[in-house]
């Protein structure tokens, strides 16, 4: 009996590091091939440790407007991460410390707007900015990426903002803080970790976003880094060095961004049903 | 202060406590401070009520009328009733792409929930060394951009220079693979398709699930072991009925994801070979963006809403009601 048993451990362990291997190998498989020379890649018996080149890189940031979608990727997930953090940050404080009539209709209506299938508002969001000259303008994106990242940062950072307790300010009261400097020196350093996980899961909603940048981008000095991305056939050929070196600079700050992060991500996106 | 009403404040302002030093000062103080909170929640209200809540009027009302490219550029409404809806269910295509998008959420949805119980089981069963090696292959997996997971799944299924053509080939029991073309036929495309949707999902399905294994009490299992239940009757009777909650929800929020999925099955091969992978929400944005029919497009929107809540109702119905026990 303990030899089976010693048999199903090792049998369990070993299907593990199996599935590990799945699941880390399209990511390594993009790393590697973005540092491969052309030679080590265009071979049918793959290579799977290469002598590393930075060619691929160096030609994938010197395709015409690279600096643009870069720039455009930046200031839009900037921008909604702004708007998403004020706006998301003053209603949680009130929802989650202010008495306030009708929270439960409110917390309702987040809930709501947190199902909104955004994939159905395609045609009247293409509408909107087309009567109001956003068409085609990176404001359009902005505007549809807050409202698409407001509801989840309300909730969260209320999540964040009720797990600290109100005494812990009532007593820097007592102490002879202000109201508002009970919040800015107790509340506020405690909530730091919060606001950055938040703040980060906002940037990559907007940093990855696809579908409206394709829509609603036509001039390719306006593309955002995805729709750049995704057209990597016209950019690049069969040139797949170059194609993975692109892909490479865009997940890489995803990937540092969510390692940063990720432990908290799994509570947090399970409590507050969100959409991806 | 007169910010923020808290609490705190709230308790002290309770009749009975209130001190009162000034009777009409703390009478304006306490307006102010009544209607502070709700100038700080008008900005999320604008957003949700109008930014938000016009659309959707607005993709209501498109479907109702005829908007082509010619009605867009003069203005003018003609509205249709009906027509529209009668329209698109009249037509084979939007019936074979309604049922093709169902089999294809329904094939994800399985193989997200089933695979990712069985990942946070063996996260459970396994020595510690080899966890942290698979929950971090799973983070990567996991962080990975959909759109990147898209192009380079294309790369390792390349007809020619694909690894993944090599590793078959090497085998050797699966015979030569040289030169095969995964993305001829819709079915072997949809295969890629799930392959990637899957694997970027499991991830935070089996995270959220190994979370709420963790969270039975060990007394439970224990206590089923000794009274002589075999695994699979521990997993049956004990860890299950745990978990029911946990995986409701995620089956709930995995048909929202894989019943409009967008980038996925668009970036791959825009919904080809010969419009075989065409699903609902590629079907919409063809016909409202590529052939100018807004109206039309607009009511396959509304009918996709529909058909995600129909899916949706007895989850919500059961969700609500197992919220009501605990």
């Amino acid at each position: 009996m303990p030899g089976t048993t010693r048999a199903r451990r090792w049998l369990l362990n070993g299907v593990a590091l199996l599935a590990a291997l799945v699941f880390a190998f399209p990511v390594y498989w993009m790393f590697v091939t973005a540092f491969k020379p052309a030679d080590q890649i265009q071979t049918y018996v793959p290579v799977f440790l290469p002598s590393p080149t930075l060619d691929n890189f160096i030609k994938a940031i010197n395709v015409p407007h690279f600096t643009d979608f870069l720039r455009n990727s930046l200031l839009i997930a900037g921008t909604t991460l702004g708007l998403a953090l004020v706006v998301g940050f003053l209603t949680a404080v009130t929802l989650a410390r202010a008495k306030v009539r009708g929270r439960k209709g409110f917390l309702l209506l987040v809930a709501i707007a947190q199902m909104a299938p955004f994939e159905a508002l395609l045609i009247p969001f293409f509408l909107v900015m087309r009567d109001t000259g956003l068409y085609n303008q990176m404001p359009s994106l902005v505007i549809v990426y807050f409202i698409f990242t407001l509801p989840f940062t309300i909730w969260s950072l209320r999540g964040f903002i009720a797990g600290i307790p109100v005494d812990l300010e009532e007593s820097a009261m007592v102490d002879g803080c202000s109201r508002l400097g009970a919040f800015v020196r107790v509340t506020l350093p405690l909530l730091g970790p919060g606001l950055v996980a938040t703040a980060i899961f906002c940037f990559i909603t907007a940093w990855n976003e696809y579908f409206y940048a394709f829509v609603f981008m036509t001039d390719v000095q306006n593309y955002t880094l995805p729709v750049w991305l995704a057209s990597f056939r016209t950019n690049f050929g069969t040139d797949w060095g170059a194609t993975m070196a692109a892909s490479t600079l865009f997940t890489l700050p995803v990937l540092v961004f969510f390692l940063a992060v990720q432990g908290r991500m799994v509570g947090g996106l399970t409590t507050g049903a969100v959409k991806g | 202060m007169i910010g923020s009403t808290t609490r705190a404040k709230a308790r002290r302002d309770a009749p009975g406590l209130a001190g009162v030093p000034s009777r009409r000062r703390s009478r304006l103080s306490r307006l102010a401070g009544q209607s502070l909170p709700y100038v700080a929640l008008l900005p999320a209200l604008v957003t949700f009520v109008l930014l938000l809540g016009y659309p959707v009027l607005l993709v209501i009302e498109m479907s109702l009328q005829h908007i082509g490219l010619r009605e867009l550029i003069s203005g003018a409404t003609t509205w249709v009733g009906l027509d529209n809806f009668a329209a698109i269910l009249a037509d084979r295509q939007f019936v074979a792409v309604t049922i093709r998008t169902f089999v294809f959420m329904a094939v994800n949805v399985a193989l997200t929930v089933v695979l990712g119980t069985l990942v946070a089981l063996l996260l459970d069963r396994i020595a510690r060394i080899p966890r942290l090696i698979l929950s971090a292959a799973m983070v990567l997996a996991w962080a990975m951009p959909a759109l990147t997971g898209s192009v380079v799944f294309q790369w390792l299924f390349d007809s020619k220079l694909g690894v993944v053509n090599w590793a078959l080939s090497s085998v050797g029991i699966f015979g030569s693979w040289l030169n095969h073309s995964w993305f001829d036929t819709g079915l072997s495309t949809f295969g890629i398709i799930t392959l990637l949707i899957v694997w970027q999902a499991i991830p935070f399905v089996a995270f959220s699930l190994y979370g709420g294994i963790l969270a039975i009490p060990h007394e439970l299992t224990e206590a089923a072991k000794v009274d002589g239940a075999s695994d699979r009757q521990v997993f049956r009777h004990v860890i299950l009925p745990g978990l029911r909650p946990l995986l409701m929800m995620l089956a709930f929020l995995s048909i929202i994801w894989d019943f409009k999925v967008f980038t996925q099955v668009f970036t791959i091969r825009q919904g080809g070979p010969d419009g075989q992978t065409i699903t609902l929400s590629i079907f919409a944005y063809i016909t409202g963006l590529s052939q100018s029919r807004f109206g039309i497009a607009a009511a396959v929107s509304v009918v996709m809403v529909v058909l995600l809540l129909l899916v949706l109702i007895p989850y919500i119905r059961r969700m609500l009601r197992t919220q009501e026990d605990v």
